[in-house]
């Protein structure tokens, strides 16, 4: 008999269930939305599917191991990432005679526990960040030695990668950067297909077009922030660096003030009044991921994430959203790295034999961590994921169709560190945590100042920052 | 006459020890005020001197090691527009927030001393914003005033005043985003002031507002001529609260806006933690923090002293 009780998803659910379930929906939604991308359950695999889930190999240390290890990294937007770390990195202490703790810290977090920790002299022995940790290199091993060991064993590491963990002015690694993850186009089939646009635009211009366009028969907007998020950071370096410019050269001088600069902030302007609202003024780093998956935006600049959370929540827009590549300007076609996975061992880490052990150990199943990101997680050795191409040809987790990201398997070659064309530098790093690039972008598109006006505004704290950093002797040029 | 012979007990010495602290009344004092002390110390104090330390110093996040820059920072801190921006919108924040902060929480006030039923459930619902952690508020905040979910947008759309599929964009134009901030910010403050307002109303003596009525003063008269004189010292410290509270709060901004749009809502306790934390750069950010001092200093004082005439006259 089940009188009374409610049916929820085909059975009979008791009432305490279904409250669980809508609690557990409940906190899933407010971590989903606090998050920079958006976040999904435990992962689905596709029976069909070729890919099979990578063995976990091992490797006896150099050294004989022992004490503590404390490890620090975020909260994966990919949950199913974690559960498998956590396991991952204690079975590997038990083999090594390590007691391994993992804590993880939402990645906001994570730069002001740095901060606290090395103020304090004391804390975590190796802790992982989404972005370049250059404004912690004084503090820090120079992990060259472990870079080189990785570089003997499993070849070149990707150049992106090394420009976003090294000091090219101080010749020092301030970090260990063995993985990073793509930032392709995210649009929606059913709007771009009557424009003109089924596969998606390829370039600036079509981007143009197109979203005007569907902003005009369709009413829905276009998604770009320029917003004082890490999101508009993303996809305004990679309008600019289309067009050619960008905030330094190769030798860490700033270059903003240039007419390349000046054109890619009138082609915004004109983008936005074309094709769409305030609200991008207005956005967190969630913002462009709920519009989508709510139907709401034809086009936003992201990694996979917040199609994965559709493919759970809302199957529907997940199988309506495609994928592009950088889309080209008159330049060049490139993205930034959405993710770059920096690891620093602070000096005052008591466990760094075991740390940089335990990094190696990591890197060489870099796989794994690929796939139980679900494709998120990309390796700086292209090597060590040698079934990629499988995976992403024949999603192993239910992408509809199943090679929707296929066009992964090429996203080197458009991508780059930020930074581009010179390293991702403590000064890269304050212009980028201070938001002066949106800014730059917003003031000339809300009319505040003419496009030259605002460049050349921004140009003035660009240089006040290199030149501060620079007499610290951690910026050349 | 006759001698009895009286024996004294003698006092057990723990008993005569507890008695002679208990009566030492400048140990006890000394006792009692330890605690703050030690807080002032450990939490204000050493953290003020460290600050003023690193605005002289070239501290990074990542290098706490001490090297004097003299007024280095100060200098590139007053070269910086942002600052300034941040500077005028500290300004705007706290003036508006203040005027609201006192004036609503004086209104609140009156009506928690009012005798009415469901006062204490009426008590407990105007505390709430105060008792709630301000990042909680915060986002429950941030949806509402969503970009495309907002149920205020709803609520406007119902009764026409937007049109369908329009949005106020509450956090994307620069105007409405300061307005949103400082609504935010008053909403949680309120409470505070009432409850310190309300203390001030409930010591104010009965029979002179009697007195008042028997001589046919009416309500806005006795408000105005008895009730705020009698208050005005109350309500200035809970206007010094309002403006310290309000100057050195960047919660609201961080949840809310992260200082945009376009850094209009950026205000120099947020700037202080970009530039210092996620920037790195320490020694920059302790003097964007420092310059609030004098500028605290001077706004504590003045209201001190126009307390202090109130109270003299």
């Amino acid at each position: 008999m089940n009188e009374g009780v409610p049916r929820v998803f085909g059975r009979p659910r008791t009432r305490r269930e279904v409250l669980r379930a809508a609690a557990a929906a409940a906190m899933a939604a407010s971590v989903g939305g606090a998050s920079a991308c958006a976040s999904e359950e435990s992962p689905t695999v596709d029976p069909g599917a070729t890919g099979k889930e990578p063995e976990v190999t091992f490797a006896e240390p150099a050294t004989k191991l022992s004490g503590d290890l404390k490890i620090l990294l975020w909260s994966h937007f990919v949950p199913s990432h974690d559960t498998w770390f956590d396991k991952f990195a204690q079975e590997w202490g038990k083999r090594v005679g390590v007691n391994v703790v993992v804590d993880h810290v939402d990645q906001a977090q994570i730069p002001t526990r740095i901060a606290a920790e090395i103020q304090a002299g004391e804390g975590h022995d190796v802790i992982q960040y989404i972005a370049t940790l250059s404004q912690y290199e004084p503090s820090v091993l120079d992990l060259k030695d472990l870079v080189d060991e990785a570089s003997s064993r499993w070849g070149e590491q990707l150049e992106l990668c090394r420009k976003s963990s090294s000091n090219p002015s101080t010749g020092k690694f301030y970090a260990y950067s063995p993985g990073w993850v793509p930032d392709p186009g995210n649009f929606r089939k059913s709007l771009w297909e009557p424009v003109g646009f089924p596969q998606g635009p390829t370039t600036w211009d079509e981007l143009l077009t197109g979203a005007t366009e569907i902003k005009k028969s369709q009413n829905v907007q276009l998604g770009l922030g320029m917003s004082q998020e890490i999101d508009s950071n993303m996809v305004l370096r990679a309008l600019m660096w289309s067009f050619g410019a960008s905030e330094q050269d190769e030798n860490e001088r700033v270059t903003l003030n240039s007419p390349e600069t000046v054109a890619a902030v009138e082609y915004m302007t004109n983008l936005y009044k074309q094709a769409m609202t305030p609200e991008v003024f207005s956005w967190n780093a969630a913002s462009n991921n709920q519009g989508l998956v709510a139907g709401k935006l034809s086009y936003v600049v992201n990694s996979i994430s917040a199609w994965r959370t559709a493919q759970e929540s809302n199957p529907d827009i997940a199988d309506d959203t495609f994928f592009v590549p950088a889309l080209r300007g008159p330049k060049a076609a490139l993205a930034a790295q959405h993710v770059l996975y920096n690891w620093i061992v602070p000096e005052h880490a008591t466990g760094a034999d075991a740390a940089k052990e335990f990094l190696l150990h990591y890197t060489a199943n870099f796989a794994s961590a690929t796939y139980h990101s679900k494709l998120y997680d990309f390796c700086a050795w292209s090597d060590l994921t040698p079934d990629i191409g499988d995976w992403l040809g024949d999603d192993p987790f239910g992408a509809k169709p199943a090679d929707k990201l296929a066009f992964l398997s090429d996203a080197v070659p458009w991508s780059a560190n930020i930074g581009h064309p010179g390293p991702a530098s403590t000064a890269i790093g304050e212009v980028f945590n201070t938001f002066v690039i949106p800014n730059m972008f917003a003031r000339a598109v809300r009319g505040e100042a003419s496009p030259e006006q605002a460049v050349a505004d921004a140009e003035r704290q660009v240089s006040s920052i290199f030149d501060k950093w620079r007499a610290a002797g951690l910026v050349g040029g | 006459m006759t001698v009895t012979d009286q024996r004294v007990e003698p006092t057990p010495v723990k008993e005569l020890a507890r008695r002679t602290l208990a009566d030492r009344e400048g140990a006890l004092a000394w006792l009692f005020l330890l605690p703050s002390v030690v807080y002032i110390i450990a939490l204000v104090a050493i953290p003020f001197g460290l600050a003023i330390a690193f605005a002289f110093s070239d501290v990074s996040a990542g290098d706490p090691s001490f090297d004097w820059a003299g007024m280095v920072n100060f200098a590139r801190a007053f070269d910086d527009p942002v600052f300034w921006r941040s500077l005028g919108n500290t300004f705007v924040f706290t003036g508006v927030s203040m005027v609201f902060i006192v004036l609503l929480g004086k209104v609140l006030a009156n009506i928690l001393v009012a005798d009415f039923r469901g006062k204490w459930v009426v008590r407990f619902l105007v505390l709430l914003p105060w008792t709630t952690p301000v990042a909680l508020s915060s986002i429950s905040w941030l949806w509402l005033l969503d970009s495309i979910y907002s149920p205020i947008d709803w609520v406007l759309r119902a009764v026409g005043l937007l049109g369908k599929g329009e949005n106020m964009v509450w956090l994307g134009e620069p105007g409405l985003a300061m307005t949103s901030v400082i609504a935010v910010h008053v909403w949680r403050l309120v409470p505070l002031a009432a409850v310190i307002l309300m203390a001030g109303l409930v010591a104010i003596p009965r029979d002179i507002d009697e007195a008042a009525k028997v001589d046919g003063a009416g309500y806005w008269r006795r408000m105005l001529e008895i009730t705020i004189p009698l208050v005005a010292p109350v309500i200035a410290v809970s206007a010094l609260f309002g403006a310290i509270f309000t100057f050195t709060d960047m919660a609201v901004v961080r949840v809310l806006t992260r200082g945009g749009p376009n850094d209009a809502t950026q205000v120099l306790s947020s700037w202080a933690f970009y530039r210092g934390i996620d920037g790195g750069d320490v020694a920059g950010g302790a003097a964007v923090a420092l310059f609030l001092f004098p500028l605290l200093l001077a706004v504590a004082v003045g209201i001190l002293r126009v307390v202090r005439r109130i109270e003299v006259d």
